[in-house]
């Protein structure tokens, strides 16, 4: 509002109003499909996720083990083409206690999404997932958790063929 | 696996296939829901028209794009007018080829000074022509439900 506007022109609409019909309307659902390119590195990583494998990459010049792979070091530039199966486990590097859904959706059990660092890669480099089979209150960064797959007639080759990543007792 | 390995085939292209959810609700504004309500309820045309400019707005505005005034005046148009401009579809929105052409035109209304967009049937391709004259076919008044699409289709008037 303004000093000369004190109203805005136009009819304020409601869901109800839409429902009785009160105003004429149009509804359109644009077809959003898409494809992204998983590429060479991710494409390997999400294939071995299918094997029940997390996989990582090296960088020969940096000797570090990166998580997920990529194609190239992002810190000297150097191709890297070598190929190292890493552990099912690690530790929680940080976490969040989320009681909203993606879609805005209120929860009755909480979401616990983490970044985990992946035992095997270098110190720091960690995957996002979730934490499940543990009390929000227990959650602490650096605690051991291990990956919960699906069976393996259930993999689709996503990163949701983890279903979430539980307390290593 | 290199840097250099290549995916020759498109079957064996690593992709991640999804949907974005995404639809809206398009209102029609003050003009609009007069002019479809119109259309609805007495299969007629209505414009609105600008005393400044002595134009004839169909579909209709509350504003003229010329000068800027309110239009609050409403007058009658058609239901038959002239093909100003046409045009012959041979592929769907998708890409896909139609069996049957399909032929949209610019009609301008009798009386009116803007024009509408819709398509013409009953037509032969070889019949077509700028200045033809053509007439709405309205659907049945208990299928109409206040969309474009209340109006089936022009159809050429018989001289």
């Amino acid at each position: 509002m303004t000093s000369k506007i004190r109203e805005f022109p136009g009819v304020g609409l409601r869901e109800p109003d839409f429902a009785e019909k009160k105003v004429l309307f149009t509804e359109w659902k644009p077809n959003a499909r898409y494809a992204w390119d998983a590429g060479v590195a991710i494409g390997r990583y999400l294939a071995e996720l299918k094997e029940g494998h997390i996989i990582g990459v090296r960088c020969r010049r940096c000797r570090r083990t990166v998580v997920p792979p990529r194609i190239f070091c992002e810190w000297c530039f150097h191709p890297m083409d070598e190929w190292v199966y890493l552990e099912d486990h690690g530790v929680v590097n940080t976490f969040s206690i989320c009681h909203v859904r993606w879609d805005m959706e209120r929860v009755a059990e909480p979401l616990i999404p983490a970044v985990i660092e992946i035992a095997g890669a270098s110190k720091g480099m960690g995957i996002l997932h979730l934490l499940g089979e543990v009390d929000p209150k227990d959650v602490k960064i650096g605690m051991k958790v291990k990956a919960v797959w699906k069976p393996a007639a259930e993999r689709i080759g996503a990163i949701t063929d983890i279903q979430y990543f539980k307390p290593v007792k | 696996m290199s840097l250099l390995e290549k995916v020759d085939k498109n079957t064996e292209a690593r992709a991640w296939q999804g949907e974005i959810p995404i639809q809206n609700r398009y209102t029609y504004g003050l003009a609009g829901e007069k002019f479809f309500r119109e259309i609805m309820d007495n299969a007629r045309f209505v414009g609105t028209r600008c005393p400044e400019c002595n134009f004839i707005y169909v579909p209709p505005a509350i504003y003229c794009e010329r000068c800027f005034s309110r239009l609050e005046e409403w007058v009658e148009v058609g239901p038959e007018g002239t093909v100003q401009s046409f045009t012959v579809l041979l592929v769907a929105l998708d890409g896909s080829p139609l069996t049957e052409p399909e032929i949209m035109a610019l009609i301008q209304l009798d009386g009116a000074d803007s024009v509408l967009v819709h398509r013409l049937g009953d037509v032969e391709l070889d019949d077509l022509a700028i200045g033809m004259r053509v007439k709405a076919v309205f659907k049945p008044k208990k299928q109409r439900e206040g969309s474009i699409l209340d109006i089936v289709h022009f159809v050429p008037v018989d001289v």
